[in-house]
């Protein structure tokens, strides 16, 4: 993403926020984690455009 | 030498914002800033902004038509200053006349969306952002527009005066090529560096971290075109310039029954079988439960991001900025596709 400082990369171009192949559980957990990432990212200090995993 | 002066609804003498849905019309001579060109304007042709930018295809075809018409030896449009739905206007007929063999001149401000709209084709001066600056414009669109008329050489954007359309011409000169490394080597190193393009780019400085999410406002935005079912407000597939606020008071999940999202850039299957995919606000209704996030904000904000020139797609990231910072937002998560 353009100009984006903090970048979370999203699962697909499709579904940024999740993936059809998992379960509709297993789904939601994964989601809930990259937004937990995603505050993890807004509450850390960056000097230049960053880009995290999603997971790790 | 034929001139066809192009303007909005406004300038005709029609009316302003109310009469901004008029269609394409054409009258003889000239009109409003048309008679202050110098120039004798055989025919002035126009457009109601708004009806120009939701129903562009009609519009271009009637305008083309009448320019295929008149066959001018050159077409001037505006100037339109600040304002970016006459600006676009100006750019696309502009544009589409130049690329018709018509030489055609415009005028706006540089930040004008109408510039990007306009793809290098036909030239355009800048102004400034308001109507104070037609006494100043006008003179220096009928120097150029004359000049194209009688199709005598133009010279480069800064010798002429207008925005630089990134073309490239091959000249001949008489120093090789060896001497002329040498001295712009030179030049640079004495500081002289105006013979380098600038690189695009709009960078942001990273903004400072939140303290802490748990006690903070936290908004959801996205790019990825997701409306409620049936898309009630219109919005485009692409090429959107505008964006939608939607509340989500009482919303916990953007659940397919009730929204949707009608994005044209890529394959929404997977989307639509459930679109917190987009947007997550199901998961992200959980976290504030938890105390994760200190509160969801009332509204996500939305927009489709296809083929949105970049001037526009920052004017719109500049209004839904500033209104999530006047309702007390300290943090965004935007979701791009």
């Amino acid at each position: 993403m353009v100009g984006a400082n903090r970048v979370l990369r999203g699962v697909s171009i499709t579904h940024p926020t999740g993936d059809p192949a998992l379960s509709v559980g297993d789904e939601l957990e994964l989601r809930r984690r990259m937004v937990d990432r995603a505050l993890n990212m807004l509450s850390t200090p960056v000097e230049s455009r960053t880009v995290w995993e999603a997971e790790g | 030498m034929t001139v066809v002066h192009y303007i909005n609804q406004f300038f005709a003498g029609m009316g302003g914002e109310e009469k901004a849905d008029t269609p394409p019309f054409r009258l003889d001579g000239a009109t409003g800033p048309g008679r202050g060109l110098g120039l004798e304007v055989a025919t002035t042709i126009g457009c109601g902004d708004d009806y120009f930018a939701e129903h562009e295809d009609e519009a271009l075809s009637a305008l083309l038509a009448w320019l295929e018409e008149a066959r001018p030896s050159v077409l001037v449009c505006g100037p339109a200053f600040g304002s970016g739905r006459y600006g676009y206007a100006c750019g696309v007929v502009a544009r589409e006349a130049a690329h018709r063999g018509i030489p055609a001149v415009t005028a706006m401000h540089q930040d004008n969306p109408g510039v990007l709209a306009a793809d290098g084709a036909p030239y355009v001066i800048p102004t400034g952002t308001s109507v104070t600056s037609m006494r100043e414009t006008l003179p220096k669109m009928a120097e150029l527009a004359g000049k194209l008329s009688r199709a005598e050489a133009v010279g480069g954007p800064d010798e002429e005066g207008y925005l630089p359309r990134h073309v490239r011409r091959n000249t001949i000169r008489d120093e090789p090529g060896a001497s002329r490394a040498i001295d712009l080597l030179l030049r640079k190193l004495a500081g002289d560096v105006r013979t380098e393009a600038k690189p695009p780019g709009d960078f942001v400085a990273p903004p400072p971290p939140i303290a802490d999410p748990a006690a903070a406002t936290i908004a959801l935005v996205t790019e990825a075109g997701c409306v409620p079912q049936g898309n009630p407000d219109h919005l485009p597939s692409r090429r959107s310039f505008t964006w939608l606020r939607y509340s989500l008071d009482g919303v916990t999940s953007l659940s397919a029954d009730r929204y949707e999202t009608v994005h044209g850039g890529f394959d929404t299957a997977a989307a639509n079988q459930d679109p917190n995919r987009l947007v997550p606000l199901d998961a992200a209704r959980e976290l504030e439960r938890d105390g994760r996030i200190g509160r969801l904000h009332d509204f996500f904000y939305t927009t489709s991001g296809v083929n949105t020139p970049v001037a526009v797609a920052a004017k719109m990231g500049q209004e839904i900025a500033e209104e999530l910072v006047s309702s007390g937002v300290q943090a965004v998560i935007l979701t791009g596709t």
